[in-house]
């Protein structure tokens, strides 16, 4: 526990040391969230579409943030494989569980923070444009979005263990945009429908957001679960994925 | 118990045999050197006694521990600074050194006991709540040695300590180094002559994966009939090359 926890709290500093991260995790969704609101005020009522009102926004900008915390751990991870510091750990009496754990921890508490804050950020916006807003369901939206941190967190392990520093952020930034898009953060699945909709309803993204906006609106019907439940299936499935890629790779770099 | 055996360790790369039936032995509490040009071998051969690289044949102990079969346990009483300095850039040189002692488990009172010594030890007052991206590589390379020296390790490897120092830096980091003689196994790489005449107790001659001549600096300067080591070594190398020509 000592050596996961010693790890864990280096990374946590080496991430919230840097600038970068709070213009990505933080400045950057805050940012769409009051783009995405005002775009929303220029919706004429009588178009009847609700996906960009901030009570729907709230998750899917929630969402939005993480995928940048994925990023920032498929980067952490690449810049220390291409040094020497990871290196020296390998000397140490650290095992491959060790480095696992003190990676997606720190990851883990900075996705918690990242969505909490968002999730202020939103209560906020919806008092000021007057659209009433649960802070319980806010609340249990944190917890809906686990299974999502997880996932994110985990897509972050894969990449940082496979590519480059230079290569990861690139295909970290296409599970951004299609995460972003495919689940239906910046355009309104439900009511477009079709292919759209079923390629979307494949991937994990599309119910990650709708678990978050059905906690949002205290909408507990058996839904929710449903899309609770597909997140969280896809979450083990690349958790256990990238655990064992890691290990494979530590092994054959000490071959 | 010797503190390094090797027999024959061999390590070959798909087109290079870098390490080539290495048969070595260091006692307890010696400093050795590891003197060689540009790819003789030498980084190799530390990494493989560091557990951080596989023998492709052979065998290695350290304190009569294999590194092949229990990797764990040799992991235990070594430490290692590598050739590039490996430190944590956004981590201060207090938080740098907190978090190996950490990853070996001391108490509080033991971590805060052995950071000052090290703190003390290394000189490093002035820059210990630096963040070590701002160092200069001076004391990046101290802390990076630091770190290895912090877990108490029975066997140290200096995988060129003094690479990128200036003289004064170097004669400070040699201070340092005569300090720990005989405490410590240390083995040190370098082709700095005057580091290995000026540190070691025995010195080997590396070349192309192989070594070429073994003993102290009079031992040397006997064997190949010169004075002082760069005469030597340049000596032991020529009979080499010849050798390895015919
Ligand atoms: N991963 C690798 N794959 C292929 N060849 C390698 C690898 N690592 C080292 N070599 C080769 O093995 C030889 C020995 O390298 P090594 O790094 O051990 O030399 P060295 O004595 O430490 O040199 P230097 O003084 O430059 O650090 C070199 O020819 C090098 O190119
Ligand atoms: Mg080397």
């Amino acid at each position: 526990m000592n050596k996961i926890n010693a790890f864990a709290k280096r990374n946590f500093l080496e991430i919230i040391r840097d600038p970068l991260s709070y213009i990505f995790c933080l400045g950057f969704p805050l940012v769409m969230l009051v783009v995405m609101t005002l775009v929303n005020e220029s919706i004429p009522a009588e178009a009847g579409m609700t996906v960009f009102r901030i009570d729907n926004l709230a998750g899917g900008i929630a969402f939005f943030g993480l995928t940048f915390v994925m990023l920032f751990t498929s980067l952490s991870i690449a810049k220390d494989r291409s040094g020497a510091f990871l290196v020296r750990l390998y000397a140490t009496p650290m095992k491959s569980g060790d480095f696992i754990a003190g990676y997606i921890l720190p990851m883990g508490i900075l996705a918690v923070i990242q969505v909490v804050i968002s999730l202020i950020f939103s209560y906020i916006v919806s008092l000021i444009v007057g659209v009433s807003i649960n802070p319980l369901g806010l609340l249990l939206a944190v917890v809906a979005l686990l299974p999502t941190m997880i996932l994110l967190v985990s897509f972050g392990l894969f990449f940082g263990t496979l590519f480059n520093e230079k290569s990861a952020p690139g295909l970290c930034s296409i599970i951004i945009s299609l995460g972003s898009f495919l689940g239906g953060v910046f355009f309104d699945a439900e009511s477009t429908g079709g292919v759209l909709l079923n390629i979307c309803n494949v991937l994990p993204f599309f119910h990650g957001v709708k678990a978050a906006r059905m906690a949002c609106a205290l909408d507990f019907s058996g839904d929710f679960f449903i899309h609770l439940a597909i997140t969280a299936g896809y979450a083990l499935v690349v958790l256990v994925l990238s655990i064992v890629v890691f290990k494979n790779k530590m092994r054959a770099d000490l071959k | 118990m010797n503190a390094i055996e090797t027999r024959k360790l061999t390590k070959r790369y798909k087109t290079k045999t870098a390490v080539s039936e290495l048969d070595l032995t260091v006692n307890e509490g010696e400093l050795f050197a590891l003197l060689g040009v540009n790819g003789a071998g030498k980084t190799t051969t530390v990494r493989m006694l560091s557990c951080l690289s596989e023998p492709t044949s052979g065998e290695c102990f350290v304190c009569g521990k294999s590194c092949i079969k229990e990797p764990q346990a040799v992991k235990e009483i070594i430490d290692i600074s590598p050739q590039d300095t490996a430190v944590a850039d956004n981590l201060t040189v207090f938080e740098n050194l907190r978090l190996i002692c950490g990853i070996y488990g001391y108490s509080k009172e033991k971590t805060t006991a052995k950071i000052e010594e090290m703190i003390t030890l290394f000189n490093m007052d002035e820059v210990r709540n630096s963040r070590s991206k701002t160092l200069s590589g001076g004391w990046k390379r101290k802390l990076s040695i630091a770190m290895a020296l912090i877990s108490e390790p029975k066997v140290l490897f200096l995988d060129e300590p003094t690479l990128g120092l200036d003289v004064l830096a170097r004669r400070d980091l040699w201070s340092v180094v005569e300090e720990l003689k005989g405490k410590i196994t240390i083995v040190l790489t370098t082709h700095h002559m005057e580091e290995a005449e000026h540190l070691a107790d025995r010195i080997a001659i590396m070349l192309e994966g192989q070594i070429a001549a073994l003993g102290t600096l009079a031992e040397l300067e006997e064997l190949s009939g010169k004075q002082g080591l760069e005469e030597s070594f340049v000596a032991i190398a020529e009979k080499y090359g010849k050798k390895a020509a015919r």
